[in-house]
């Protein structure tokens, strides 16, 4: 990792702050105007927001317009998400040029979902790259102002490469040396895959043992049952527990608005107390908080942490 | 092997309607190994074409004698040129590499121009038997297995990662895009890991370059070689064949 420190998020992790992070989710439209308005409301309770690219393989609108829009018009950081499988290396290195020239700051580097599995199933997948190869190609952009081929790039940008793991997966060694990979290639920090389990963390983390990477615990409080469904039944190498899912279930019988609005606080207040209690005493460096459209619960999770 | 199946009868009828007469080309090679051109599959489709009320000339392929390979096939098709020259169409039970490769020998040495159809679709470089067959590398032109403990990263992962797993492994170490499929990237750390030799999966591995498979890709071996006496000339080694193993398919 080089020393230079170019985004507020870079700065708060080395400063050893315990740091917050949450997420926005382009839609399928002509506009941001929601994540804009979501990010707004994240202000102050989060450090910087991740800005997702074709979540699941569902085509939305391209992260790096969002990412620039979501920065300029509510002065929330973003983390730039990049996956390798609609770009090839071409279009990924055009792309890091460009978020630099757009003043981006921070990017998550992805493979992403096979095209397969999302809403535009008969796209061809490109993966020229891997999550690797890109940490890889990015820091050498950056540190060395060259690109895959060893040109020369002009007054390179300025930005931090972050990758991501995945503590709940079904080959956890395989995964973490796969982790270690991404660090000898240059990551700067990594954030997880949603996590609800405090033993699939513990083992992460012992397999992973000391590393100066910081790691940032993704949770995922769902607003709705339908979302926590989703992420049980659709998102990859996630498990969502059943009694958490059951009570999210139950506060679909709510009939008013209000109430069932309060009983999925509650529900998910309680279920994260005992988890981030517990994140406390991991080597987390922090958490990334994957509350998309729910920013009104971060403020009662972040309370836990103090 | 090019594994191949053939097409819906409806879709080769489309490509013959309106053409009466019909030369049914097979296949020796490949197609004789998936039951697409050999002499039963170029007999049922003769058979099912004059049925249709077509008029048909059968042209069958031998064993060995691959219709892709034009130092042995075009011995069939000069022998049956007057067939040809008289067809309205030439239907070709081969996969895709046959059927242009007798193209361009009627087409340009025979000088015979006629509509050409393929009876099959081709899916792929294969490998295993006697009935189950896996696409296992797929002639990228840059091998990458002496990185990879023998297994193709590029074919075998579903995403064609040089540095898996990806984050999504299913249960039981299935692949995320399909979960009838194994994860390539998790069969790679456990061989690494059975060669005593894990901190190798620790190693990044370069992009693949696929400038090595730039497309259309034209070859050419330094000597020729003579099929016919190479056959005839190995006859004695086709003896282990009489005691072969049965292969137990998982
Ligand atoms: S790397 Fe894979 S596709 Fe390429 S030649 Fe080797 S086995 Fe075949
Ligand atoms: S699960 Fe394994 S084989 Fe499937 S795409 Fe991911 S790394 Fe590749």
């Amino acid at each position: 990792m080089g020393d230079e420190v170019y985004s507020d998020l870079m700065r708060e992790l080395k400063e050893g702050e315990y740091v917050f992070t949450g997420e926005l989710e382009p839609e399928k439209a002509g506009n941001v105007n929601e994540p804009i308005r979501m990010a707004k409301e994240l202000k102050g309770l989060v450090v910087a927001c991740n800005v997702t690219d074709n979540p699941q393989s569902f085509a939305y609108v391209n992260s790096m317009a969002a990412s620039y829009k979501i920065q300029e018009e509510a002065g929330m950081e973003c983390v730039y998400q990049l996956r390798c499988a609609d770009r090839n290396r071409m279009a990924l290195l055009s792309d890091v040029l460009g978020a630099g020239t757009l003043g981006l700051k921070n990017i998550l580097a992805l493979a992403g979902d096979h095209v397969s599995l999302g809403d535009t199933p008969d796209a061809k997948p490109v993966f020229d790259l891997d999550s690797t190869t890109l940490i890889k190609m990015i820091r050498t952009v950056v540190d060395e102002g060259k690109d895959l081929g060893g040109n020369e790039i002009e007054d390179p940008p300025k930005l931090h490469v972050g990758g991501a793991a995945a503590p709940g997966a079904a080959h956890l060694k395989a995964e973490v040396a796969k982790v270690r990979r991404k660090i000898k290639a240059g990551v700067e920090y990594l954030q997880t895959q949603v996590v609800y389990y405090t033993d699939v963390l513990d083992k992460f983390f012992d397999e992973l043992g000391n590393v100066d990477t910081p790691v940032l615990v993704g949770i995922f409080p769902a607003r709705t049952f339908g979302q926590a469904d989703f992420f049980d039944k659709f998102v990859a190498g996630v498990d969502v527990p059943p009694d958490y899912l059951e009570a999210m279930r139950k506060t679909k019988e709510i009939k008013d608005k209000e109430k069932r609005k309060e009983e999925v606080d509650r529900v998910n207040v309680e279920f994260f107390t005992g988890f981030l209690e517990h994140l406390k005493g991991t080597p987390a460096a922090g958490c990334h908080m994957m509350a998309v459209g729910y920013p009104r619960i971060i403020p009662e999770l972040k309370k836990i942490m103090e | 092997m090019i594994a191949q199946e053939q097409k819906p009868m409806e879709e080769i009828l489309g490509y013959l309607d309106g053409k009466q007469k019909v030369v049914v080309m097979g296949c020796g090679g490949c197609a004789t190994f998936y039951g697409t051109g050999d002499k039963k599959a170029v007999n049922d489709m003769a058979e099912k074409l004059t049925k249709e009320g077509k008029s048909v000339t059968k042209i069958i392929l031998p064993l060995g004698i691959s219709a892709c390979e034009i130092d042995m096939s075009a011995a069939y098709l000069v022998k049956n040129r007057t067939a040809l020259e008289n067809s309205d169409a030439l239907l070709m039970m081969s996969c895709g590499d046959g059927v242009q490769v007798v193209t361009e020998y009627t087409d340009e040495t025979m000088g015979i121009t006629k509509e050409v159809i393929p009876a099959n679709d081709a899916l792929g470089l294969v490998g295993g038997g006697p009935t189950k067959f896996k696409e296992t590398c797929q002639s990228c032109g840059m091998c990458e297995l002496g990185k990879t403990a023998g297994i193709c990263p590029l074919t075998a992962c579903g995403k064609g990662l040089m540095n898996g797993p990806c984050g999504g492994v299913r249960e039981d170490d299935k692949c995320e895009v399909d979960p009838d499929k194994d994860c390539a990237w998790v069969k790679i750390y456990k061989r690494m890991e059975k060669l005593g030799d894990i901190k190798r999966f620790e190693q990044i591995n370069d992009p693949h370059q696929w400038s090595k498979a730039k497309r259309p890709r034209l070859f050419e071996i330094e000597k020729e070689v003579n099929p016919v006496a190479m056959m005839l000339g190995s006859l004695p080694a086709y003896l282990p064949l009489l005691g072969r193993p049965k292969i137990e398919e998982k």
